[in-house]
């Protein structure tokens, strides 16, 4: 057996040692090994100055206008927008008396008028496209309204959120 | 240094709306991206460019941070691909510039013909790039193989040889120098 001959194990045990890596037998294992091998311990020492080379590698710092050119740059970006606080509140009251109005038209029964049929046969394009006769669609003015008013108010407490809720407790949290 | 609990409380601040909370991560960690771009581009002014735009896309996307790795893992990672994009784009440029940098050094080279340290710089060269970047992140002060590994988005095990096959070389490349150095005096 050659006993200069390195093996990829001898290689790879050298440079876990070198990494602090090997420990208890192995490291013993390597110790025995070393000791009866010089090719072993000039290709130690030749990793060793490598890894020394490599160890000289510091941090860099960069320039000292560094924090600010990135705190400059988060304010060029197109962050989302919402409204003031003031102008949350004014827009959820307005919407908010939009949907009252609404509400109270429904109540009075304005929308009932809007119930009825639409007949699909009535739309030109349907005609065109379709030569079967093509079913009316129930349609309930009241209910169409009543969704309508649903979404404006989920919309109201989005902006409020948003605007005032959210801030606020993010203030708080902040301290 | 700031704790883990410090990091994740600055990072719930920030995504509470408070901006300016963001100045104290940059100013923590800028060393380490700033170091991380240079071994990749190799020019200061483009790795702090890099750097900066990799600290603002960590911002912009910071609200996708999912808190499972430590936020350094994930704004390394974050700045280890700027910095590869930032040098796709500009190697046409970045080459010419190598060129001429290339002649300086070998004056200077030239001058420290028996500095050890030298050969193995002018053995770095002769590394690939993939191995090349493993081992100098590697170096960098406190990073593990697995934050190396995470960083430029390979294997634990691939990476550990790559780093291992890259000593291997610049030994081997030290030792050749050395017998070439030998036989010329």
């Amino acid at each position: 057996m050659n006993m200069d001959k390195i093996t990829l194990s001898q290689e790879d045990s050298l440079q876990d040692y070198l990494d602090g890596k090997l420990e208890g037998s192995a490291l013993l294992q390597l110790k025995n090994v070393l000791a009866a091998s010089p090719a072993l311990q000039k290709r130690l020492e030749d990793l060793r100055q490598v890894h020394q080379f490599l160890n000289t590698n510091r941090l860099e710092s960069p320039t000292p206008s560094f924090v600010e050119n990135v705190m400059g740059g988060l304010q060029k970006l197109p962050a989302t927008h919402f409204p003031s606080p003031r102008n949350g509140m004014l827009l959820v009251v307005g919407v908010v008396i939009a949907a009252g109005m609404l509400l109270s038209m429904v109540s009075a029964g304005f929308f009932d008028q809007f119930n009825g049929l639409i007949s699909l046969e009535q739309i030109a394009p349907a005609k065109k496209y379709f030569q079967q006769s093509l079913p009316s669609l129930p349609v309930n003015g009241k209910l169409l309204v009543k969704i309508l008013v649903g979404l404006n108010l989920a919309i109201a407490f989005i902006v409020l959120d948003r605007t005032v809720f959210r801030p606020f407790f993010q203030r708080r949290a902040g301290g | 240094m700031i704790s883990l609990q410090e990091e994740n409380e600055l990072i719930d601040q920030i995504l509470a709306g408070r901006q300016e909370m963001y100045a104290r991560l940059v100013d923590q960690y800028k060393s380490y991206a700033f170091t991380i771009a240079l071994k990749i581009l190799n020019n200061k002014p483009e790795a702090e460019e890099a750097a900066q735009d990799a600290f603002i896309k960590a911002f912009q996307h910071l609200k996708s941070f999912n808190r499972k790795a430590r936020f350094t893992t994930w704004l390394y990672r974050i700045v280890f691909n700027t910095a590869v994009s930032y040098k796709r784009k500009n190697r046409h440029i970045m080459s010419s510039i190598e060129n001429h940098d290339k002649g300086v050094h070998h004056e200077e080279f030239a001058l420290e013909r028996h500095d050890k340290s030298v050969f193995l710089a002018l053995a770095m060269e002769k590394l690939n790039e993939a191995d090349r970047m493993a081992i100098q992140l590697y170096y960098i002060k406190e990073f593990s193989l697995e934050e190396v590994a995470e960083m430029m988005g390979q294997r634990m095990n691939t990476l550990k040889v790559r780093v291992h096959r890259a000593r291997q070389r610049l030994a081997d490349e030290l030792t050749r120098i050395l017998k070439e150095e030998a036989l010329t005096l």
